[in-house]
């Protein structure tokens, strides 16, 4: 008996996968529906301008979602991922460095740390059998202790300039986080959907145990899948300090829940083995898109709140429609 | 009722003596490093303050025993520590009624969290979650600041003795054994482990899976409308924050006291034990001084510690 499959009775889990493309059709039509939504009750909405500061706002969403799927989709959760975008952010301000030569340094030393912890994580799922939620809950826990006791409350120390750069400048045009975005999306999509160790992940997603028997070592995949969440929440707080331009202890609070409703809404399934890297990037950017029509709206933030909490049951709901009906 | 029966909820299996062992410790720790520690008034204190903790706890339980998970506890704990505040507010010679109506209503949104698992066929960890980013919303958008308030009398429910005991103490003590005795003696409540280790077979055996459901997350949410009703007394208003640390806070003296997250398997007894070691530790923590900040550190570790523990154990059963 496996401690991932914790929560989901293994008959529940879908035989037939949802078609892929199809899928992601939808969500795309979805995003272009709520994109024409939010054109009608504000113009301003579809500026190059505006579209352009809604991707570099999604920008860090985006990227932990990306990996959250893969934890996911090896029917785990993480949800460390927040308290770990600040971890990191408190960790890039310890070097108290003003040169933009110590950002590769930074970035290294904080992308290191995000992946000793997801290991860390990934190891109590797979060698202490302890289930992933509870894993990675008491993972956020210390983390945050951790990175209290060390600020006594308030973070000082300095970042190079260089990082708000990285948030918020542009490139021949594009916007410097976005264009991360597309190359860990472009190479995530690859890992999962085109190489060996995407099909092992997918596969031991589906079974734990058929993976087994068929020779594939779980664990290591199961491992590789918390890293990635890990390091794309590094990345991700990394970017998001830099957009923000502050570090405060919080940065990235509730990105917990909004990747996990991210990878929800575009069709990975906490069943394990089904979902795509493209689904996550536009559950991201749907999230984001309801985000700003809210405040297009002019209603008060809470109602992102009412909203979110309607979209992720529903997201679900169909998913699990769309793939039982088969 | 054979005596076998009677001590059916107090049945002893390692993961209860380890628990109650850390707890001893605490409490000779305690006791030996601060003076003040092992008094009577500490003693009450510290079952006063673990009342809230013990309410969530409790309801989590049942609801993990029987295979789900209710992450919408700290959600409800303020839209309803808000609705009595104004509630109370505006009609204070009605107290009793809006008392009972907050665990009406308590228990009406377990219900709807229950409807969801079981009709759209959606995650509880999903559904719940979604509840509570909808009850979060909502509570806000009533009020940001605490607000509202109580007649004085209330506050008996959260400072008041009987015989020098706490009342939410013994009213917690009173939740915890008749959830005991449910759980373990009668024929609906031994239907939460068995709908919760394979709803599957539950069902085959002509078990009323969704009826079990049902009643298992409406007590959650009872639970919840008890905490809140403890953190209006206390403090004699409604705060909209009230509640949120509690949604995890009450999942760990679950799983410290040997529940098994997934289902079918665990004890009330268990739980309250969890809550002991937690209050006790964290006051124990705070007469040594050590930061809240580390006070974190230390609860993580503890989950880590508990939860592969008895994993280990359940591995070599």
């Amino acid at each position: 008996m496996s401690g991932n499959a914790i929560f989901v009775p293994a008959s529940k889990a879908p035989e037939i996968r949802a078609n892929r493309p199809t899928e992601v059709l939808i969500l795309l039509g979805f995003l272009a529906m709520l994109v024409g939504i939010a054109a009608v009750l504000s113009p301003a909405f579809l500026s190059a301008s505006n579209l352009r500061d809604i991707l570099v706002q999604a920008a860090p969403l985006c990227l932990v979602a990306m990996g959250q799927a893969f934890v996911i989709m090896v029917r785990g959760l993480d949800l460390s991922v927040g308290s770990l975008m600040a971890t990191v952010a408190v960790l890039a301000t310890a070097f108290d460095a003003s040169s933009n030569l110590m950002i590769p340094v930074i970035f290294a030393a904080c992308l290191a740390f995000a992946a000793v912890v997801g290991l860390a994580s990934g190891l109590l799922v797979t060698e202490r059998n302890v289930s992933p939620f509870l894993a990675t809950l008491a993972m956020m826990i210390v983390l945050q202790g951790t990175r209290f006791a060390y600020t006594q409350g308030s973070p000082s120390g300095r970042l190079p300039d260089g990082f708000r750069v990285l948030g918020t400048g542009q490139f021949i045009g594009i916007p410097i986080n976005v264009i991360v975005v597309v190359v860990a999306a472009v190479f995530l999509g690859l890992l999962l959907h085109r190489s060996a160790v995407g099909r092992r992940i997918v596969t031991v997603g589906g079974s734990v145990r058929a993976a087994r028997l068929v020779g594939i070592r779980h664990k290591r995949v199961i491992l590789l899948a918390y890293v990635i969440s890990s390091l794309m929440s590094g990345l991700g707080g990394l970017f998001l300090v830099g957009y923000v331009g502050v570090v405060d202890n919080w940065v990235g609070r509730g990105f917990e829940l909004d990747s996990i409703v991210a990878a929800i809404i575009g069709g990975v399934a906490l069943s394990g083995g089904v979902g795509t890297v493209a689904g996550a990037l536009l559950g991201a950017l749907v999230l984001v898109v309801i985000f700003n029509i809210v405040v297009i709206l002019g209603l008060p933030v809470e109602f992102q709140l009412i909203i979110k909490g309607f979209v992720i049951v529903f997201a679900a709901a169909i998913h699990i429609r769309r793939t039982s009906a088969r | 009722m054979s005596a076998e029966r009677i001590m059916r909820p107090l049945s002893v299996d390692p993961t209860k003596l380890v628990v109650s062992g850390l707890l001893l410790m605490v409490c000779v720790i305690g006791a030996a490093f601060n003076e003040r520690f092992a008094t009577w008034t500490n003693l009450t204190n510290v079952i006063e303050q673990s009342a809230a903790l013990g309410f969530v706890a409790l309801g989590q339980t049942l609801v993990v025993v029987a295979g789900g998970i209710d992450l919408s506890i700290g959600a409800l704990v303020s839209a309803l520590s808000v609705m009595i505040g104004f509630a109370g507010q505006a009609y204070p010679e009605w107290m009793v009624a809006i008392i009972l109506g907050t665990v009406a209503a308590g228990a009406a949104v377990g219900a709807v969290n229950a409807a969801a698992v079981i009709l759209l066929g959606v995650h509880p960890l999903i559904v719940t979650l979604g509840t509570a980013t909808i009850l979060n919303g909502l509570t806000l958008i009533v009020t940001r600041q605490p607000a509202g308030s109580v007649p004085e009398w209330v506050e008996g429910f959260a400072y008041g003795r009987v015989l020098g005991f706490p009342v939410a103490g013994l009213l917690m003590f009173g939740c915890f054994v008749l959830a005991g005795f449910w759980l373990t003696q009668y024929p609906s409540g031994r239907r939460l482990p068995a709908v919760g280790g394979s709803p599957e077979a539950a069902r085959l055996s002509g078990l009323p899976v969704r009826k079990t459901l049902v009643v298992a997350y409406a007590l959650s949410g009872v639970g919840a409308a008890l905490a809140a009703i403890y953190f209006v007394a206390r403090t004699g208003t409604g705060d909209p924050l009230v509640g949120e640390p509690l949604t995890l806070a009450s999942i760990t003296p679950v799983v410290v006291g040997g529940t098994i997250l997934g289902g079918g398997r665990g004890s009330v007894l268990g739980t309250l034990l969890g809550v002991f070691l937690l209050a006790t530790l964290n006051n124990l923590l705070n007469y040594l001084g050590v930061s809240t900040f580390l006070q974190w550190v230390v609860q993580g570790l503890i989950i880590i510690t508990a939860v592969s523990l008895h994993v280990e154990r359940r591995r070599d059963a």
